[in-house]
């Protein structure tokens, strides 16, 4: 497998001086080992799981370890980031946690990311990215609602580069304990200026009787590469409920992936995947899912739309395996791509891994554009090209936005789409 | 309730493998193992002409160069295969060519009985033209006259080569080159024999062309080698169907059929694999490694495979069409049932280059047993494929809860006004479907075997009749031993 490595990339020794170690103990050494694997190179063209997401652009861009860079000063969140009421503030500025911007809440922890022995027992260790981000992390948070309460967070991950590209590499815990109900909106922005790389690992622990709701929006007009690893375990009776909008402008190029790797261990657990990406410009979006069923009568769902402008590039990889121990399982999976222009391109591989009999398991994929007969249908009702156009693809997305049951979360997903949508104007 | 007396019949016909039997025929064959001479053996068994031994030994020298290359990316577990402990020659000693089936060594026609080809009744009943593959020699080729009458060629291979050079020369490797894949690139040195047909211009076969391949030598590979071409406004229904002896060692079949439709042509090419699947421990069994391949290069050509896969210990095998014509379609249906150890993967690639092309894939898989069954598919649509439109279905249908199934589809499309569907399922059999059959004096088996053959319908529909009733009878077989 030599071969389908990129052995030049920025993360290297050069990089390695500059980030600085961690200090002894059981994260030294996995941290050691991870730099090790690194040096080997990142994953290739010839990478299954990268096929469609190569980094050769990212290999190619001299990234800095955010923290060498002293010529970045974040004073103030952007005022074009809403309050969300009712909800606790948690900011990053390039991945390091800033109590100064945050807010403090009484019923949950809220601390700066500090690996102790518990740390990467569910982010996939094995994965090349998040072996990236444990050889080089830089900080990020641990959210943590150590008894039964109900909370929404608000957290906002801001990057910012100075005169030269930077590259920092967050790893968010986020842990409800039985009964906890966690809600966590996610704020992706970036400044302008040079490219940014965040390497975001997210680890999420739902205990019995749990829940977690993420609602992720990343929106992106530059050129940054977001590349963010959910690692999900959820025990029985809880429930894991995400939405990631990736949003794409119409002269950006970046490069955005969420990958999630949820395993369901306990009987009756939950997972709902949501996503829906709007791509202009020649930005790129990859949704990565691996769902594993261990438990029996767990469900998971999954349902990811794409809508693609200019000279995008969606991806959707939906894996679902259901282990032998999994009877009664009920796992579904749906992916649909709108075509808005020529020129976009569009690669889904939905796939099913099934080792127990007694299932309900299905999956669903389709591509296509905007139909005519829909657009005729809204002109004979005198509505003009482009606005029938834009609610068509409103109701689109629709769905899966209806997807998501934190009502104000929904209703400020859908302005983000509606926005994004005006933006693009009359060209529809 | 005569279906159900038929089943049941069937069932205890066979209740071991009932093709598992071995003819004692001298056989010729070349000395164990590859390498440049035993091709220029081969080729000189063949009389070929020097631009043929050329062409395999091009193939061996790149084949040589993949020695690590070995596809691995399949869901197949299987052994290490030493290429040099097989026989790549054997041939039945007598080599004569026969004008009636009189002249034919009886033993032979002995194993077609057994094998359920009745050469003699078929003349008559069927109107089915059989050029039967034993081991690596055609023997007997029926019909052959009559084809000739209206200008089909459907001759051995071997025998194309030397008969029709240019047609051959033409169109061999032009869908499959040899440099394809690794099983390809072996098959392109060492291919013994298959079957050449060409239809010529506006002319509808008015009979169904048939193969029965048959592994029968020990440890001989079989490297068979198809090519179709249908000429402008043609059709053809071709027919390929596998039994092999029972045996104890793997053995290797790495086939390669190549289709080739041209403007208005269309191709039917329908497939019954049964070879020796192994026992139910997981012992011995066929290696199958094959590589088929149409290209619809007129406009508006079509070609549709049909396969019904319920034998081997390993099937690796993807039906594909190159949809290059402007309004051509590619269509695909299969069955595939893994029972015991088998495993299979087995899919189809559909690949839209010209505009307003089609292509509908319907795949069932059935595993039980200890079995693994994966669809694996592609469909990827060109940017200039206007209008292009896709169709999948993949069912599985997991009986017991030690087998495993899965579908790796992917899906690739370059174009805005082009649209793809991709749906899947995996389920049991319904308890409540078992009960009502049960309920009505079936047994769990007969039950099992209508309720399985009613999933597979949409695709055993699709095959000529003959096949259809053969195919609905090997789904049972197929599934012996696995409720209860």
């Amino acid at each position: 497998m030599a071969a389908s490595l990129i052995s030049a990339h920025p993360f290297g020794e050069a990089y390695a001086a500059k980030a600085g170690t961690a200090s002894g103990g059981r994260w030294a050494e996995l941290q050691r080992a991870a730099r090790a694997e690194i040096a080997r190179g990142l994953p290739g063209p010839q990478h299954e799981e990268w096929r469609f997401t190569p980094l050769t652009a990212l290999a190619r861009v001299g990234f800095i370890p955010a923290a060498a860079a002293d010529d970045v000063d974040v004073t103030t969140v952007p005022s074009d980031v809403p309050r969300i009421e009712g909800a606790t503030r948690v900011v990053l500025v390039n991945g390091v946690y800033r109590a100064d911007l945050s807010d403090t809440a009484t019923d949950i922890e809220i601390a700066s990311f500090a690996p102790n022995d518990a740390t990467g027992q569910i982010a996939l260790a094995e994965l090349p990215l998040v072996a990236l981000n444990t050889a080089y992390v830089t900080g990020g948070v641990t959210i943590a609602a150590k008894r039964p309460t109900t909370r929404t967070v608000h957290l906002i991950s801001i990057g910012a580069s100075g005169s030269q590209p930077l590259a920092f590499h967050p790893r968010i815990v986020v842990t409800a304990a039985a009964g906890a109900s966690l809600t966590v909106v996610e704020t992706h922005i970036g400044l302008p200026g040079q490219p940014f790389f965040a390497n975001t690992v997210i680890e999420v622990d739902v205990a019995e009787d749990a829940t977690v709701r993420r609602y992720v929006a990343v929106i992106e007009d530059g050129d940054a590469f977001h590349i963010a690893t959910s690692g999900v375990a959820v025990a029985a009776r809880g429930t894991y409920e995400s939405f990631h909008l990736g949003l794409g402008g119409h002269r950006a190029s970046g490069t955005v992936r969420q990958e999630i790797h949820a395993r369901l261990n306990g009987e009756a657990a939950r997972v709902q995947l949501g996503g829906v990406y709007a791509l202009g410009g020649e930005s790129h979006h990859d949704f990565t899912t691996v769902i594993t069923h261990h438990a029996p009568g767990a469900s998971s769902q999954q349902l990811f739309k794409g809508v693609l402008d200019g000279k995008s590039h969606g991806v959707y990889q939906g894996r679902v395996q259901v282990l032998q121990t999994a009877q009664k399982t009920d796992a579904r999976q749906l992916h649909k791509a709108l075509f808005l222009t020529a020129g976009p391109e569009v690669d889904v591989k939905p796939e099913l891994e099934i080792a127990a009999d007694d299932v309900q398991c299905a999956h669903g994929a389709t591509t296509g554009s905007i139909d005519p007969d829909h657009l005729f249908f809204l002109a004979a009702r005198g509505i003009d090209e482009p606005t029938a156009r834009g609610l068509l693809v409103e109701g689109f997305v629709a769905d899966a936005l209806s997807q998501v049951s934190d009502e104000t979360a929904r209703d400020a997903l859908q302005q983000q789409v509606t926005a994004w949508l005006r933006k693009r104007g009359g060209a529809l | 309730m005569a279906a159900t007396t038929q089943t049941t019949a069937t069932v205890k016909d066979v209740e071991q493998y009932k093709y598992g039997f071995v003819t004692d025929i001298e056989t010729e064959r070349a000395p164990k193992g590859l390498n440049e001479d035993i091709i220029r053996f081969i080729s000189a068994k063949k009389d070929e002409p020097a631009w043929m031994l050329e062409w395999r030994l091009k193939a061996y020298r790149y084949w040589l160069t993949l020695a690590d290359e070995e596809p691995t990316w399949a869901k197949l577990h299987y052994p290490r295969i030493d290429y040099q402990d097989s026989y790549y020659y054997a041939a039945p000693k007598q080599q004569a060519k026969y004008e009636s089936l009189d002249q034919v060594d009886p033993k032979l026609l002995e194993t077609y009985k057994k094998l359920g080809i009745p050469l003699l009744e078929q003349q008559m009943l069927a109107g089915v033209a059989v050029d039967a593959v034993f081991d690596s020699v055609s023997v007997a080729t029926t019909y052959k006259k009559k084809l000739q009458e209206l200008g089909v060629i459907f001759s051995p291979i071997s025998e194309a080569v030397k008969t029709h050079p240019d047609l051959v020369k033409k169109y061999l490797g032009s869908v499959v080159p040899y440099s394809d894949n690794f099983f390809a690139t072996l098959n392109s040195a060492v291919f013994t024999d298959g079957s050449f047909v060409y239809i010529p211009k506006g002319l509808r076969c008015p009979m169904e062309l048939s193969t029965y391949f048959r592994i029968n030598e020990k440890n001989t590979g079989q490297f068979e080698r198809t090519l179709i071409i249908a000429d402008e406004g043609s059709y053809v229904s071709y027919l390929e169907g596998c039994t092999a002896p029972q045996r104890d060692e793997n053995q290797l079949h790495a086939a390669v059929v190549e289709l080739i439709a041209l403007d208005d042509a269309e191709i039917k090419y329908s497939t019954v694999q049964n070879w020796y699947p192994g026992d139910e421990n997981g012992k011995g069994g066929i290696y199958n490694f094959v590589t088929k391949r149409a290209a619809c290069r007129g406009r508006n050509s079509k070609v549709m495979w049909t396969q019904v896969e319920t034998g081997s210990a390993i099937t690796w095998k993807y039906p594909s069409c190159i949809l290059q014509g402007d309004g051509s379609s590619g269509e695909f249906y299969s069955v595939a049932i893994t029972n015991n150890h088998q495993q299979a993967d087995t899919g189809t690639k559909m690949i839209h280059i010209g505009k307003n092309t089609k292509s509908r894939i319907i795949s069932k898989g059935i595993s039980a047993g200890k079995s693994s069954n994966t669809y694996r598919g592609l469909v990827r649509v060109q940017g200039k494929a206007d209008r292009a439109r896709n169709y999948t279905q993949c069912d599985s249908l997991l009986i017991g809860d030690k087998c495993s199934a899965n579908t790796v589809p992917y899906i690739e499309s370059r174009s805005p006004t082009a649209t793809t569907e991709h749906e899947a399922t995996t389920s049991k059999i319904s308890e409540d479907q078992l009960f009502y059959c049960l309920q009505r004096g079936m047994t769990q088996e007969e039950a099992v075997s209508l309720i399985v053959n009613g999933f597979c319908k949409e695709v055993l529909q699709t095959l000529p009749m003959e096949f259809a009733v053969e195919a609905q009878k090997l789904v049972a077989i197929s599934l012996e031993g696995s409720v209860g």
